[in-house]
This record gives C-alpha cells, structure tokens and sequence, in this order.
C-alpha cells in the first residue's frame, strides 16, 4: 500500500518548517511591497527604523536590513542619511506599472489562476451573502461607489473596484470576510484590476457593478454569484492573455523544428507558435 | 395580549433603554463640551486647529475608554471637511486596547492617497450631518477602523447653524449583544431585537441571526415611522429643520408606542434609543 501523505502531514509541515533568514528576508519584503503597491503605505511616508521593523515583525535586524535594501533595488524605497534621515516609500505611477508586470512575469500561470481563484471564491460569497443580508439603504451606498467611479484612469478605476468589493464584502455583516477581502485586495489587487489599463474594461466594470447592484437589490443570490465569478474569470483570462504579450516581448524568436522549444515548460510559450495548454 | 405580558414588554423595554441611553447622554456631553471648547478657539487668534482639539478630544474619550466595565470600544471627534485650520481632512478617534491601554486611529487624512474615503458618505456622518439629531449605526462592519463588528452612536456639533463635526463612540458588537440579550432572557419573554432598518441586533431563538434582516409583514411601516420619529427631517435644509426643532428623548420615547404586528406579533419600540423590540413573531 503506497504511504498516502494526509492533510494532517502537510499541515504539521507547515508547522515544523525551518524559518532560514533567506526566506524570512523574501517575505518582510512581499509584506511591505505589496502594501506599498496597494497604497497602504504611501509615496513619501517614512518607514520605520530597521529595528522597529524588525522588533514589530518578529525578525532580525539583518532580515529586516536585507529586506529594506531589496526594496531600495527595486525602487519602492529611497533611503536619506542625517538627522532627517531614514528610509521614505517612493511610488509612483511607473513603478506601480513595472511592478506589477514584474509580478505577472514572474508568476506562473498555475499561480497567477490560483490567486485569482481564491480572491473569487471570497467574493462570489459575499456577493451571496449581501443578497440576503443588504437593506436598501445599503444598496443606495453601493448605487453611490459607482457612481463616485472614476472611469476615466486605470488608477481611478482601480480604486473604484476595491472600494465596491469591499462594500459588497462589508453588506454581508461579517468582519472575516471584510478582513480577507482586505488582505486579498492588497495581495491579489493589483493583477486582477492590471486590465484596468484598458478602457473597454472600465466601461465593463461600470456596467457589471449595475447589474451585480440590481442582483442585490432583487436579492437573487444565483445571478450575484454568477455575475461575479465572469467578471473576475474575464479579468483572469485578460491577465493570462497579458503575461503572453509580455513574455513575447522578451523571449527570443525559436526555430519551429527546435526540439527544446517543446520542452520549454510552462510560462514561456515561443514565438514558434506552439499551441498553448 | 394580556396585561402582565404587556407589562413584561415594557420592562424589557425599559431594560434595553436603560442600557444605550446613558451612553447618548455621555456623548451628548462630549458634544456640549466640544461645542464650547471649538467656540472658544474660533474667537482666538488662531482659529479652530486640530492641534489645539485632539488633546481635548482626547481627554474627553480617555476615562470611558480605559474603564474596562465601560462599553465604548472606541471615541472622538471627526472634523467637517475644510473647518479645522490646520488639517482639511480630520478624525481624532481613538480605541480602547488590551489592559486599559489607548491607541490612535491612524486615519487616511490625504486625498490624494488610494487609502482615503470621503467620510462624509458613511452613515454616521451622513445621517447626523441631515437630521441634526443623534444617530445609532450597525450593526455593520467597520472596515475604515478596525475592521470589526461595531455600532457607532453619532452626534452632529453644530455652531452659528452649521455643522463642524460629529462627536461620538463605537461599541463591539459581541458586547452589547452579550448585555441586552441577557436583559430579554432574564425576563422569560421570547424576543427580538432589532435596529431601525429591521437587522437583528440579538434575540432569544439562537437561529435568528445579529446581522440578518427581520422579515415579518408590517414592520417595515413600523420601522419607517420609528425612523421618521427618532431622526426628524433628513432632508438636511436648515429651514425646514427650523421648522420642526430636534424633540427630547422624553418627547421622541412618548410618540413611539407600541404596534400589533399582522401576524400577531407586538413591535415595541425603545425609547429614543430607535431599537424595537419585536416578540410574539
């Protein structure tokens, strides 16, 4: 009988795996990249001290330093010496731009539907949820969010998703589901609304959010669910679509008959024109 | 209905009046208080500064804030748009933490952040800033603050007519719940709780749900006239406001009597505190 590792192995896995310094570096970093990304720490705030971060996250001076000084190479932190000195969030548009391309280049295409899978799974239910939950007062704050949207600007549109999500998140009176529609904003955020970019898909978050607004409003459950779920699967396919466009961008041209260019693997389809998976 | 169960209505009645409204007059104090201390730094050079308050507002919030018997959860003063000299954008709240300790809010106060919200469109400005009167929020999920499952008591301060702010406290949800449900199964009766816009705030049948809305036939115009009578004119206009001053709580309390639902049931509003107490349904 083959051993069959449980649930039970893998999350006692979790629990005993070694906490090296490279790692911990790697994910101090993603915790403060992704709340600069998310605008949770803003252009120009100053970051605490290498020990105070170090001393509120639980790690190491060195960790904490390693950290900073990745995010000094990537661009999200500039560092002023003296008495005014320290380490100062710098963000702007372009980078936010090359971030996140950098992300999605970087995430494979397994990954990239994984994190969009989990961020649909909490809003389809809150979306449920609200159905059965939102008063009509309620409904009227979201009829407000949309149209306060700033359609014209992918930064505008970006925020106007976020904050519907969230009040959506928050209509279904439940704080762990606002928190992890929270979390997974600041995470999964900036790919699934990267299509934002495109003004055709503006126009159709403004019509999705009427139409997930009336769902509610009838409080037909089936409809807000299935709303939901093509709107963020659209959003998906697009990001899916745009990691294609930036690999080819940078994969160099391979002959058709190239035997290695059939084992490439995945996330790195050749200009040769193979079918993808 | 009888009268003895008429009689164990208005005691339960009675009872959760009893638990909100010493906090409407403790904020109703701040507000007083606010008021005088913005007047007096209006006439003064510098003006109304939020330098000059938050240590005000602070002293205020502070002694409810580290009683741990109390249940404010969280208090303070959040400024109109443009009225503060030294900050166009401002909350001054703070939370009650873990062994009496105090905690700011740290508040998105730039416009130009992705973070920021216009506060003005939450229900705990929104309706104060209409009515002029006192208003209960929740329960609702206060993702601007802590995240967590709040109600939020609100009082405009208004000076010369016009509005300056909102002063007023958050309560965790899980802890009033605990005391007024305790107060409906003390006194044997069968009982829901719910807020003006008819969610449940707690009940004795474990299976009616704190956040779900009470559907019974004819509540709705029960809750509409509660909500008619508690806020007065929401249309926001000064003149019209003028026209109908803000009744006392006395008068507000006096003019909700309770109804006979269609079903059978009886919908037994709170005092001014705009719960109802809905049982028999």
């Amino acid at each position: 009988m083959p051993y069959q590792p449980g649930r039970g192995d893998a999350a006692r896995a979790v629990v005993f795996a070694p906490l090296d310094g490279a790692g911990r570096a790697f994910l101090v970093e993603r915790r403060l990249e992704d709340a600069i990304v998310a605008g949770v720490l803003r252009d120009g705030e100053r970051l605490p001290s290498e020990s105070d971060l170090a001393r509120s996250l639980g790690v190491a001076v060195v960790t904490a330093r390693e950290a900073l000084e990745s995010l000094r190479a990537n661009g999200l932190v500039r560092t002023r010496r003296g008495r005014d000195g320290g380490s100062f969030v710098t963000f702007d548009r372009d980078t936010a731009r090359r971030l996140v391309d950098e992300r999605v280049r970087r995430l494979s295409r397994i990954e990239l539907r994984d994190l969009a899978l989990h961020y649909r799974a909490i809003a389809v239910t809150c979306a449920e949820v609200a159905c059965d939950r939102a008063s009509e007062d309620d409904v009227l704050g979201l009829v407000d969010i949309d149209a306060r949207a700033d359609a014209e600007t992918p930064g505008g549109a970006r925020r106007a998703a976020g904050r519907f999500f969230l009040e959506v998140a928050a209509l279904t009176q439940s704080s762990r589901l606002v928190h992890e529609e929270l979390r997974l904003q600041s995470e999964v955020g900036p790919l699934l609304w990267a299509c934002l970019r495109d003004p055709a898909a503006r126009a159709a978050g403004h019509v999705f959010r009427l139409a997930l607004i009336d769902a509610i409003r009838e409080g037909d459950a089936s409809l807000a669910r299935r709303l939901v779920r093509e709107h963020l699967d659209a959003a998906t396919e697009w990001l899916v679509d745009e990691k294609v466009r930036l690999e080819a961008g940078s994969v160099p041209l391979v002959p058709l008959a190239s035997a290695a260019s059939v084992d490439r693997g995945e996330g790195s389809p050749s200009r040769a024109g193979l079918a993808r998976s | 209905m009888t009268p003895t169960v008429d009689a164990l209505i208005d005691a339960v009645a009675d009872r959760v009046t009893a638990t909100i409204a010493p906090l409407y007059a403790l904020i109703d104090e701040w507000r007083d208080a606010t008021r005088a201390e913005l007047e007096r730094q209006i006439a003064s050079s510098a003006g109304p500064t939020a330098a000059e308050l938050d240590p005000f507002t602070a002293g205020l919030a502070t002694p409810s804030l580290v009683d741990q018997e109390s249940l404010v959860a969280g208090a303070g003063f959040v400024a109109a748009p443009g009225f503060l000299g030294d900050a166009p954008w401002h909350l001054a709240w703070w939370l009650a933490g873990p062994g009496g300790a105090l905690r700011r809010l740290d508040s998105i106060d730039d416009p130009e952040s992705e973070q920021f919200r216009d506060y003005r469109t939450l229900e705990w400005w929104r309706v104060p800033a209409a009515t002029g009167r006192r208003h209960f929020t929740g329960p609702y999920v206060d993702y601007m603050c802590t995240d967590d499952y709040t109600f939020t008591i609100t009082t405009p301060v208004e000076i010369g007519g016009g509005l300056v702010g909102v002063v007023g406290a958050d309560l965790y949800v899980v802890h009033l719940e605990r005391v007024l449900v305790r107060a409906l199964r003390d006194s044997g009766l069968s009982g829901t709780l719910v807020n003006a816009s008819g969610r449940i705030v707690t009940s004795t049948d474990a299976h009616r749900a704190t956040g779900d809305l009470l559907r019974l036939d004819g509540l709705a115009e029960v809750l509409a006239r509660v909500r008619a009578v508690v806020e007065g004119d929401r249309s926001g206009d000064q003149a019209s406001r003028a026209a109908s001053p803000v009744a006392s709580d006395v008068e507000i309390a006096a003019a909700l009597t309770r109804a006979e639902l269609p079903g059978g049931g009886v919908a037994r509003p709170c005092g001014a505190t705009s719960l109802v107490l809905v049982t028999g349904a």
